[in-house]
């Protein structure tokens, strides 16, 4: 008996995130919000002339990912701020009071639930898609295509990591709204400023998170001059780390 | 009265004073808690009085490691918060009634926090009937009212069965009945043998409840008496209280001028 550790912090994190609505909203939303942008996607090309490919509907039906990053970027904020708002990182300090265990638990709980959810997410945007063209000409793109499972299965760790970089942004920024403000800037914002550069813009369009999304992770093959679609998702838990590891060092000077 | 030193008993046998060693808070300009140095014992009700501002609060804070001192330091058993092998089964806290999730049910905070000591499922339930929070144990903790946020912080310090427990401002929002509740509870805490140190502004309720008594002023140290040696001399305790702390804040007055 020396004390207590990860292990015990993880329990009480994994408590707390299911004890609360607003982890089963977020993560319910993320995937309906996937389902639906799939579906939405197939029954649009159902009549589409000329017929589409199956890489234009797995492509365009896992579009969904732009909505369901927020909502998981979002929970990944509140597990930090919504302990901050509301007095409740007080009590968690108290009894875990060497707060980097705190975060790395946070960071495991909370990535763990993320990353499954973003898979669910991912697949139901890949079935809403398929079973909205079935019984068309449109032919099926099955899971066992390498291109078309890496594109589904990233897409769910590309989601997974935007909580994880929700968590270390609000573990700097510490209030709900600025960190959610903040994660939502950080997605939008580079994009459009990349866009402003018209062609020249990929040299850096390829280290934006949603340009990455759209053009590298979630398609069988990637936009020419964007990084592989592994590199994109690497570049994604790099950023994540680098959240994580600023809002460490924070953590430990600052009173709570 | 409960009013000599008992043994611990039934507590593990660490030694559980609270000793505060010239501990220093300065908020920019502002100086919170001024070169404190005090010993907190075990077996009796320490009443921390003082006006509202002098301090309290933010030396409860540092006492648990949430707030860093700027000079000095707070040890519990000899040993600083941080270092303490399991935090609730050492110490006990109630800082403020609204230390908890509003979405969350009484029992699933309880919960969380014993599984981050390996605290028994047990002893939720246990703790919950203490505070007489049983038949609210499922409802959402924002739904309630002062009072009953007041229980379940104090159901939190008991979790642990800690040898100290820290109390800031436990009677605030209380009606009379939960006010008697609490000075009963922690007389008896105290008659195990736990230490227990909790802040007031209310010298009247601090009388009834308080063996000893700290006193300070603007984060500096007026006196380390007891009720008894307090109320002797004075016309009442509350006169007592009005000259110690008034000299402190004529101090102050021709500091900042």
């Amino acid at each position: 008996m020396n004390g207590y550790g990860f292990r015990h912090a993880a329990r009480m994190e994994r408590i707390k995130l299911s004890s609360v609505r607003s982890t089963w909203w977020l993560a319910i939303a993320a995937v309906v919000s996937m389902a639906a942008a799939g579906a939405g996607v197939g029954l649009g090309y159902r009549s589409h002339t000329p017929v589409a490919t199956a890489a234009q509907i797995l492509n365009n039906s896992l579009g969904g990912a732009i909505v369901a990053q927020l909502l998981l970027g979002a929970l990944g904020v509140l597990v930090v701020t919504g302990e901050y708002g509301t007095g409740m990182i007080r009590s968690t300090f108290a009894a875990v009071p060497r707060r980097r265990i705190v975060l790395a638990a946070k960071v495991a709980v909370c990535g763990g639930a993320a990353l499954t959810v973003g898979l669910v997410a991912s697949f139901a945007g890949y079935l809403g898609g398929q079973l909205a063209i079935r019984g068309t000409a449109i032919p099926a793109a099955s899971l066992g295509d390498p291109a078309i499972l890496r594109a589904v299965v990233l897409t769910g760790v590309y989601l997974g990591v935007t909580a994880l970089i929700g968590v270390g942004i609000g573990t700097i920024v510490r209030h709900s709204g600025a960190a959610i403000g903040t994660l939502f800037g950080l997605m939008f914002v580079p994009m459009i400023v990349a866009g402003l550069f018209g062609e020249s813009g990929i040299q850096v369009g390829r280290f934006v998170p949603l340009l990455m999304l759209l053009n590298s992770i979630a398609v069988t093959s990637p936009v020419p001059g964007l990084f592989s679609s592994w590199i994109s998702a690497l570049l994604m838990c790099g950023y994540a780390a680098v959240a994580i590891l600023c809002g460490a060092v924070l953590l430990r000077h600052r009173d709570a | 009265m409960v009013s000599g030193f008992r043994p611990p008993t039934a507590l593990p046998s660490v030694d559980c004073m609270i000793e505060l060693r010239e501990l220093t808070k300065r908020y920019g300009d502002q100086v919170a808690v001024d070169g404190l140095s005090v010993r907190v014992q075990p077996g009796v009700v320490t009443g921390f009085l003082g006006p509202n501002g002098s301090g309290k609060s933010t030396t409860m804070r540092m006492i648990l490691g949430l707030d860093a001192p700027d000079h000095g330091e707070a040890l519990i058993g000899g040993v600083r918060y941080p270092d303490v092998d399991w935090p609730l089964k050492t110490v006990g806290a109630l800082l403020d009634a609204g230390a908890f999730h509003p979405g969350r049910s009484a029992r699933a905070h309880l919960a969380a926090l014993a599984a981050s000591n390996d605290i028994p499922g047990s002893r939720v339930k246990q703790v919950l009937r203490i505070v007489g929070l049983s038949d609210a144990a499922t409802r959402r903790a924002g739904t309630y009212s002062l009072g009953m946020r007041q229980r379940l912080g104090v159901a939190v310090a008991l979790l642990g069965d800690p040898g100290v427990l820290l109390l800031d401002e436990p009677v605030n929002g209380l009606d009379p009945e939960g006010i008697r509740w609490i000075r009963d509870l922690l007389r008896g805490l105290a008659a195990e043998g736990r230490t227990v140190f909790v802040s007031s502004h209310l010298i009247a309720e601090m009388a009834l409840t308080a063996d000893r008594l700290v006193v300070i002023g603007r984060g500096r140290l007026l006196a380390e008496t007891t009720v008894a040696e307090l109320a002797a001399g004075e016309d009442s305790l509350e006169d007592a209280f009005f000259r110690l702390t008034s000299q402190a804040t004529d101090y102050r007055g021709v500091g900042a001028s």
